[in-house]
């Protein structure tokens, strides 16, 4: 092989690991609503859309108020859209979700998955054209002024690999809430709490759990996450009111392929997605990117029969 | 402490409880005995709240508990060790622990708690950061009854902790339940198959039958009863 195909390979390599951090962040938020909840949400990218929105107008707020733009503006505009979303997400779920999912889907077919699925379907459409009600179809992004440059990172004498400035943040950053997320699920009392409202209702009840709050809580952090990850994918792709659907493919792809209940497996499950898609744009011409993702997706239902809904690992 | 008056409830169109009342004083050991599908489980599930009763009324320390949500009761200090152990499978022992000690008077005690609780079941110290669910179902039990206790609760409800346990496990088990009992002069009601033992052991028993306290009276007159003595001791 010459140094240049080992350079493009290479090449592809760091862009799939960076790209793959943003997706497994994605993922891991559908992962706490689906691993772990139990819910179907179609409208997990549209929930993404809004914290690209998001990130783009308290970015412009920021810019506005403080009058700073700087290189790192755009990324602490990207964390606060976390918070807003994580109460939109919230609310959501108070408001509609709970009809249809824990002590709501007791009375539902099929553990009320039919009526999520309808139900997050409805939402997913009001909040697309909500959008472009709101927004216009116009492409934006969050500019970032380190989307301008890159580092170098030489390797022996003839292979030279650039990293993207931008992509390479949003990367840190996407591992940084990963680490945190994971942090509060295994060590605090209320990721306990959490874990035990999905592990066993009626004990947690039990154990003085408000089992309904923490499905709220749950879902209002993946909703929160994954707008995040949202964000940070708006810095370094233009987007538009529909941008979700694309994404929902990689989300449960990721989730799925993580083995369902695991927050690390989700990320996991998104890295290799991201790597997927852009170690294909070796081979297939780049518009195929994400017929790539199609494929892993099928892949992975053709090879897990029991479908989306069984455990890698049954519990007892 | 816990009063159940006339006590009606089920589940869908069935009715199970047709009228129960109970009584448990403060410092009391009271077991409520009775054959498959009487409704002791019922009974317990209309005490922590899971279960809203048709009619009747049921007060914890002079509270009527009609309007306390279900996941308020452990914090009055009602803990529910249920049916079938119900542990937490996929968090560690520990965890499972630590979640019982989720209530105020729980967090407060836990050190204190925690030593006790490892100090009556050894074993669950030796596999404190196994999986809950990869435990035996003595094992199991014993991290049930341990993560009740972690909340400090000031009534243990047990439904039928030796339910599928080996008869030497079992016994342990209620070996365990007296010395905690000695120890900490907490108050238990006992939902249990086991009828001689349970008797034995409690002050008070309660004899119920499809829905409907049938007996009632103190354990030595219990086991004197004809009625207890065939159908239930085998003699
Ligand atoms: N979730 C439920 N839905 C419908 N019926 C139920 C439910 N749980 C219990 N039952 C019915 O209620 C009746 C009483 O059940 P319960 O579990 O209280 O009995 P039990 O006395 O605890 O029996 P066991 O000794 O077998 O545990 C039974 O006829 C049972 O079939
Ligand atoms: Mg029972």
């Amino acid at each position: 092989m010459t140094a240049q195909a080992i350079e493009n390979v290479l090449q592809a390599l760091v862009a799939g690991l960076l790209v793959g951090a943003i997706y497994g962040l994605m993922c891991v938020g559908l992962a706490l609503i689906f691993g772990v909840m139990r819910v179907i949400n179609f409208a997990q990218g549209d929930f993404m859309m809004l914290g690209m929105y998001g990130a783009f107008y308290v970015f412009a707020a920021l810019t506005a108020v403080l009058g700073v733009s700087g290189g790192l503006t755009p990324y602490a505009a990207i964390l606060l859209t976390g918070p807003l979303l994580f109460i939109f997400g919230y609310a959501i779920h108070a408001l509609l979700i709970s009809r249809v999912s824990g002590a709501g889907a007791a009375k539902l077919d099929g553990d009320g998955h039919y009526a999520q699925l309808i139900l997050t379907l409805g939402i997913a459409l009001i909040i697309q054209n909500g959008a472009l009600i709101a927004f216009g179809s116009q492409l934006i992004s969050v500019r970032t002024s380190l989307s301008a440059s890159a580092w170098t990172l030489p390797i022996g004498e003839e292979i030279m690999l650039f990293i993207n400035q931008a992509r390479g943040v949003a990367a840190i950053v996407s591992v940084a809430v990963m680490v945190a997320l994971t942090l509060l699920i295994a060590r605090s009392m209320l990721g306990k709490a959490l874990r035990a409202s999905a592990d066993n209702p009626e004990a947690a009840t039990y154990m003085g759990i408000d089992v309904a709050r923490s499905h709220r809580l749950a879902f209002g952090m993946g909703v929160g996450i994954t707008a995040v990850a949202g964000g940070l994918l708006a810095t370094t792709l233009p987007f538009q009111p529909f941008v979700g659907l694309d994404y929902v493919i990689v989300m449960y792809a990721g989730v799925v392929l993580g083995g369902m209940g695991s927050i690390g497996g989700a990320f996991l499950g998104g890295m290799t997605i991201g790597l997927v898609q852009q170690l294909s744009t070796l081979i297939l011409p780049t518009q195929l990117q994400n017929t790539a993702i199609f494929v892993v997706f099928l892949a992975i239902v053709f090879f897990r029969p029991q479908g989306f809904f069984g455990r890698v690992s049954e519990r007892t | 402490m816990l009063t159940l008056d006339g006590v009606h409830a089920g589940y869908t169109a069935v009715p199970v409880l047709n009228g129960v009342s109970i009584k448990v004083e403060e410092g009391q050991f009271v077991a409520i005995v009775g054959p498959n599908g009487a409704g002791k489980t019922t009974i317990f599930r209309t005490i922590s709240g899971t279960l809203k009763p048709r009619a009747g009324r049921i007060a914890f320390e002079g509270l009527d508990l009609a309007d306390v949500p279900a996941d308020r009761r452990p914090h009055l200090g009602i803990a529910h060790v249920p049916e079938g152990r119900q542990v937490f499978a996929s968090l560690s022992v520990f965890e499972n622990l630590e979640l019982g000690a989720y209530t105020e008077a729980g967090r407060r005690d836990w050190k204190r708690n925690l030593d006790a609780i490892l100090g009556w079941f050894p074993r669950l110290a030796e596999r404190r950061s196994q999986l809950a669910g990869t435990l035996s179902g003595g094992e199991q039990q014993m991290l049930a009854i341990g993560r009740g206790l972690a909340s400090s609760p000031r009534l243990l409800m047990l439904d039928e902790p030796s339910m599928g346990l080996a008869p030497t496990v079992a016994d342990f088990i209620f070996e365990r339940l007296l010395e905690i009992r000695k120890e900490t002069k907490l108050t238990i009601l006992l939902v249990e198959q086991r009828v001689a033992e349970a008797l034995e052991s409690a002050d008070h028993g309660y004899v119920l039958e499809a829905g409907r306290v049938v007996l009632e009276g103190p354990n030595s007159a219990l086991r004197a009863n004809d009625r207890v003595r065939q159908a239930y001791l085998g003699m």
